[in-house]
């Protein structure tokens, strides 16, 4: 073999080893204090989001109280941040202003994944008792789905229709029919 | 030619005698004219004079009075009579009590009345048992129709009393009354609602569940002593069965969603109800356990409200495939649905007439509800009320000569009767109101 060649391949070999080597060695150098650094920046980042996290629960169990039936068992708790839907007249299908509702519902549900949920379909006093049972267990299946069709799963969410039974207002005008065509959400489990 | 006994009558004569013979052998209700049509859109009330009752020996005069109140008030109700009673009487015969003589039945001409009910009371102060006859005259053809006489122990006297007005009835319509009849609905009970029942005169009114849950849709059993309803007690719809005495309550379907509006089928084999099963409400059937639930209708609408037709064969529900909730008619497997109703757009809560021609249901007309009635074949449309509020929930009694529904015409809902005809609409019960859904149990014999 040519000498020159040996040698040349030989410097070759060292700078590559250099070249190689440098950036690890530089990396080696710079990855512990990045790392450290970016650890360093990391922990309080990760510390702060579970505090956050901590909080929002804490704060979002301060929503949740509990609900006090007699004559229907269970126990189950209601929270101001899941908000009811409502329902035109004698219909049962999700408006969009309910869907961006039922979007922040669903946004909550995530967060917290332990939560169990009961829809209850209800509808204002107007029309007949057995008809109305019927309308109010279409409205909570057709907001179970909608949930479901935001990622929820059905395994958390169970319905129940309690027709013209238990209106939220008990007026007998506009205003208050309107607020009591609504899907309620209780929590099962929390 | 030898002279027989018969010869010596003339054609005429023997005619004559032989119709006086024959004549007292036929009972003489045999051929009982039928006094009232109460099949006819409109009838007039037959005229009834009613005397005091007589107390027979020993017997206090305040049990003879109140057998002549429940009587009275009863043939009041059945919305056929004009009862003239003793207090309305001529003061001629206002003292006049107990049973008079055929002979004497034109002394009673100033009473104006076309029928004489007379009566006698005993009540045996050692047993406490009692005995009731009554007499039925007509004063048009001066002849007495029939007597009965019925017995028993004190406690079962307002049940006999009944039975004597349901008599009293068949005599003069054709058909045995109604008076031994119960009607069951739901009544407000602070933020719930419970189960009771009254009596066909609205005495004996008993609230029968207990559980201040919200119970709804009471519906007798073929046998006549349960009561099925919806209660919300396990925080779902579920169907019970309790007795009519309040006991023996059983949780008797608790699929997920609905178990609502329980009817069973004539044969008592099977019960249609509103299911949730599938997501929303259909009918279905069950077995009498409770197991085998069979889906019925089909398609994308909101099912409610199965009635049976008396022979069983079809059901009338509400679907609001078109639309709007309206009545249909379909065979027990589901098949051949046909539209009944097409005037108006809420028609909902069809009950099924015990007589098979008619269907009754209630009708959103000018922003409130009456009750109407049509029939099988969607012709004969009539109305039956034209109050203010709202008039729903219709129920017939098991002749299918009245209807039960409820009216909230004095404010608050109320369970009201009125004669098939639309006739007569009274309140059952002089409740403050709050009541709903009343389910007409047959005859308690």
């Amino acid at each position: 073999m040519c000498r020159k060649s040996l040698f040349g391949t030989i410097l070759i070999l060292c700078i590559c080893l250099v070249i190689i080597g440098c950036p690890k060695k530089t990396t080696v150098k710079e990855e512990p204090s990045v790392q450290k650094e970016e650890a360093a920046k990391a922990a309080p980042k990760k510390e702060e989001a579970a505090k956050k996290e901590e909080e929002a629960r804490k704060e979002f169990q301060t929503t949740i109280v509990g609900k006090k039936e007699p004559g229907i068992q269970g126990e189950v708790f209601e929270s101001s941040l899941l908000k009811d839907v409502h329902f035109d007249f004698d219909k049962y299908d999700i408006r969009p202003e309910e869907g961006a509702i039922l979007k922040e519902n669903a946004a909550l549900l995530k967060k917290f994944p332990n939560i169990k949920v009961q829809l209850e379909g209800h509808c204002d006093e107007r029309g007949t008792v057995e008809y109305n049972l019927a309308l109010g267990e279409r409205r909570a299946n057709k907001t179970k789905d909608y949930l479901v069709s935001l990622g929820i799963s059905a395994a958390r969410i169970s319905t129940i229709s309690y027709g013209k039974e238990k209106p939220l207002d008990p007026g007998h005008n506009e205003e208050a029919w309107a607020k009591n065509r609504r899907a309620h959400t209780i929590i099962t489990a929390k | 030619m030898e002279k027989t006994v018969a010869s010596r009558f003339s054609r005429i004569e023997k005619f004559f005698a032989f119709l006086f013979i024959f004549g007292f052998l036929v009972p003489p209700f045999a051929e009982a004219r039928i006094y009232l049509d109460i099949d006819a859109p409109t009838f007039v009330q037959i005229p009834v004079v009613l005397p005091k009752w007589k107390p027979a020996e020993k017997t206090p005069s305040s049990f003879s009075e109140k057998v002549y109140q429940i009587l009275a008030v009863d043939l009041n109700l059945s919305g056929f009579f004009r009862v003239i009673d003793a207090d309305h009487l001529p003061s001629s015969l206002r003292g006049k009590e107990g049973i008079p003589g055929v002979s004497s039945l034109q002394e009673w001409s100033p009473a104006g009345g076309e029928i004489l009910l007379a009566g006698e009371a005993l009540m045996d102060p050692g047993s406490l048992n009692f005995q009731l006859k009554f007499h039925l005259f007509d004063l048009v053809e001066q002849r007495h129709v029939v007597g009965k006489q019925y017995e028993g122990p004190l406690p079962s006297l307002r049940s006999a009393v009944h039975r004597m007005a349901d008599e009293i009835v068949l005599q003069i319509t054709g058909e045995k009354g109604v008076h031994n009849t119960k009607i069951a609905y739901v009544a407000q009970r602070g933020a719930g609602k419970e189960i009771c029942i009254a009596d066909f005169d609205g005495a004996n009114v008993k609230q029968i569940t207990q559980n201040q849950s919200i119970n709804l849709s009471p519906s007798w059993t073929p046998e006549g002593r349960k009561i099925a309803f919806t209660s919300y007690l396990r925080r779902n719809p579920d169907l019970y069965l309790i007795d009519e005495d309040g006991k023996n309550l059983q949780l008797f379907s608790r699929y997920p969603g609905l178990n609502a509006s329980p009817v069973w089928s004539p044969d008592g084999k099977k019960i249609a109800l509103m299911m949730g099963l599938e997501g929303k409400s259909d009918i279905f059937l069950l077995d009498t356990n409770g197991g085998n639930p069979t889906k019925l209708t089909k398609g994308h609408g909101n099912e409610a409200s199965p009635t049976w037709s008396p022979d069983g064969e079809r059901i009338a529900f509400v679907s609001d495939r078109s639309g709007s909730p309206q009545i249909y008619i379909m065979a027990r497997d589901g098949s051949n649905v046909r539209r009944l109703t097409f005037e108006g757009s809420y028609n909902t809560n069809p009950a099924w007439s015990p007589k098979g021609d008619r269907i009754a249901f209630c009708a959103r007309t000018e922003g409130r509800f009456q009750i109407l009635t049509i029939g099988v074949d969607g012709s004969g449309l009539r109305r039956m009320t034209s109050s203010s509020g709202n008039n729903e929930s219709p129920s017939w009694s098991p002749d299918g000569r009245y209807l039960a529904f409820s009216s909230s015409r004095t404010g608050a809902s109320k369970i009201f009767i009125m004669n098939a005809n639309g006739f007569n609409q009274r309140a059952l019960t002089d409740s403050k109101g709050g009541e709903s859904s009343p389910a007409w149990s047959k005859r308690f014999e």
